[in-house]
């Protein structure tokens, strides 16, 4: 009996090795096996509207489901979907006041900003419709155009109609911190890799409260795996929060619909009750 | 040198001068010598410059649509339409010295508002014409039809009948965000973009089935598709209109509709505006942009004005010139003072 019981132990550990290694396998040749098409310039075309189909803007890290904020109001609706995350290693690294401070902004996520110290130190940036930073404005739940030119590369992003530029083959410096950051990209074969630095300490990544320094430093890999496909891969580096570097990644998709449009969604007024209500007239 | 500003940060301080103080912007200027930028005629199929690698006329590069040119024609020069060179030296010198008395210190409790601090140094060069409009030929936009003059005198007397106090140190009555315009919110800025003081550039780029325009102002991204496809449904509407382009020989023409009905433009709602654009590429630095403006709603004909885009010019020379216009990241503070101030005001005032 024992003996079976281990037998089977081992043939389920087998199997399970197996099948990771063959998911491993799966989603590491197509990343190195597809060529893309190219543009004029000869570069791995990216051009399209794209988005990522995932729970990541919830929670970047493997969560549960969960209640909407006001369920009173809201019943199901706005309700939070899990998932099963897409954070390698699963967990964030944080130094341990860096984890209370991410508890502290989860439990403060929807306090109303009714002074300018709560409006720069409280609350998820997404409610208030601003810009959201790299890489969340990647798998904000709302499609991005990339418009691919041999020297500039432009990212427009829906949600907060926010956009940038990432700079080919040149190294301009930033003018200033800014909340979409400072692009700068180069080529390395099927790969778009973009270092996105200079941005603000006032973004976060997610709705759950996971946040960084202006300390952030972003590698970023945009590689083609079919023709409707990209694979996105970040890289986070802020040693005043992290205690290492992590990596995020997750297929983005293209919009395949015949008349797919990017239609900008400027938030700024669905903001404005939640920002200001507190200095209407009586 | 270069004097922009990085809007977010600062944008809510200058914005509570102005709400403070809301004069006229007077005396804009030009740090620049005289400039001949006269606009040059359109011939078509002699003034492209080159094509893209899929065979379009190619308009891209970095530009800046700020003129000191006025839309409208000043009734002094009623029967001019073009500037004779000395004229423009004139006009250029005015400039200046307008220039100049921007920078003089102020008079002790007026808190002031926008001046060259705050705006750009070659905002400056005048077209060579005496207006932006072409058509009508008198330069100056047709007149109200009565529905138009009549919400016009209606929201006059509304905004009149929030200003409390005397001149100088008057203030209009925000009883809500929703009292201020969509400009000073950061909602939105008006399409088309006409000059500004300040955060005037732009970058055109192309792909195989689109032109599509990246302003600095509110990093604004127009997607302009070329495959036919029809407009969005009319119960679709945008801050910045939906728009479809073709080529016509060498110039991009694009039919923008579907306009919000809270935006605003020359002072009237846009919803039922339609602008025809037609850009047009006439020298290696220059792209003539000719709007042509329907809307039998506000106005009683159409009219069209002409405003020539500078490539590479002053402080626009390349893509990262264009600065994150960070509007409403940076406006918190001044839509806290203003709503807070007359929050103030009405405690304070008699009932």
């Amino acid at each position: 009996m024992r003996s079976r019981f281990t037998g089977l132990t081992i043939a389920l550990a087998a199997v399970a090795a197996l099948s990771l290694a063959a998911s491993r396998v799966v989603a590491q040749t197509p990343t190195q096996a597809y060529r893309a098409p190219r543009t004029p310039a000869g570069k791995p075309n990216l051009n399209g509207i794209w988005q990522a189909l995932n729970e990541a803007n919830w929670d970047v890290e493997a969560h549960g489901t969960g209640a909407s904020p006001f369920p009173e109001l809201l019943g199901a609706l706005l309700a939070e979907p899990a998932g099963q995350g897409v954070v390698e290693g699963g967990r964030l690294p944080y130094t341990p006041e860096a984890l209370a401070k991410k508890k502290e902004n989860f439990a403060k996520r929807l306090t109303r900003p009714t002074s300018r110290e709560l409006n720069e130190t409280t609350g998820d940036p997404e409610a208030k419709c601003y810009m959201p930073g790299v890489p969340r404005a990647t798998y904000m739940p709302f499609p991005f155009q990339i418009v691919q030119t041999p020297q500039e590369i432009l990212i427009a992003y829906e949600f907060a109609n926010a956009a940038r530029e990432i700079h080919i083959g040149r190294k301009p410096e930033a003018p200033a911190e800014s909340w979409m950051g400072w692009s700068i990209g180069r080529w390395e074969g099927e790969t778009l890799v973009v270092d996105v630095t200079d941005q603000i300490d006032r973004t976060w990544f997610d709705r759950a409260g996971n946040f960084h320094s202006d300390a952030l430093h972003v590698v970023e890999r945009y590689t083609p795996i079919s023709t409707d496909h990209l694979m996105y891969e970040a890289t986070i580096e802020d040693p005043r929060v992290f205690t290492r570097p992590w990596k995020m990644s997750m297929p983005l998709y293209r919009r395949v619909e015949k008349n797919a449009l990017f239609i900008d969604f400027k938030c700024v007024e669905y903001a404005q009750e939640f920002m200001y209500g507190h200095l209407l007239s009586k | 040198m270069r004097r922009r500003i990085v809007a977010g940060q600062v944008f809510a301080l200058v914005m509570a001068v102005v709400v403070l103080a809301p004069a006229p912007l007077a005396g804009q200027s030009s740090g620049k010598a005289p400039a001949v930028n006269v606009v040059k005629p359109v011939v078509p199929g002699v003034n492209v410059v080159k094509k893209t690698p899929w065979g379009d006329p190619d308009l891209q590069g970095v530009y800046t649509f700020s003129t000191l040119t006025p839309l409208q024609r000043p009734e002094a020069l009623a029967a001019k339409v073009a500037l004779t060179e000395a004229e423009l030296a004139e006009l250029e010198e005015r400039d200046a010295q307008n220039r100049v008395a921007e920078d003089r210190p102020l008079a002790p409790g007026n808190p002031g508002t926008y001046n060259n601090f705050w705006t750009s140094n070659e905002k400056g060069r005048r077209t060579g014409r005496s207006s932006l409009i072409v058509n009508p030929p008198d330069g100056r936009r047709p007149p109200l039809t009565p529905q138009a003059q009549e919400r016009r005198d209606q929201l006059t007397s509304e905004a009149a009948a929030r200003r409390v106090g005397t001149p100088p140190f008057d203030h209009v009555i925000y009883r809500s965000w929703k009292d201020l315009p969509a400009y000073t919110q950061c909602v939105s800025r008006p399409m088309p973009r006409q000059s500004q003081a300040y955060n005037h550039g732009l970058q055109i780029l192309q792909v195989p089935g689109y032109v599509v325009i990246h302003y600095e102002s509110m990093h604004d991204v127009r997607f302009i598709p070329l495959d036919g496809r029809p407009h969005l449904p009319d119960n679709i509407r945008l801050w910045n209109g939906d728009s479809r382009g073709h080529w016509e020989g060498n110039s991009l023409v694009v039919d923008w509709t579907n306009f919000d009905p809270r935006q605003e433009y020359e002072g009237a709602p846009q919803g039922n505006m339609h602008f025809v654009e037609r850009f047009t590429r006439v020298d290696a630095k220059t792209i003539n942009y000719e709007v042509t403006v329907d809307d039998k709603t506000t106005w009683t004909k159409s009219w069209k004005f002409l405003l020539p885009w500078r490539a590479a010019d002053g402080n626009y020379q390349k893509p990262e010139d264009l600065y994150e216009y960070a509007c409403h990241e940076g406006n918190y503070r001044q839509m806290e003072d203003a709503l807070s101030g007359s929050r103030a005001v009405e405690n304070t005032a008699p009932k």
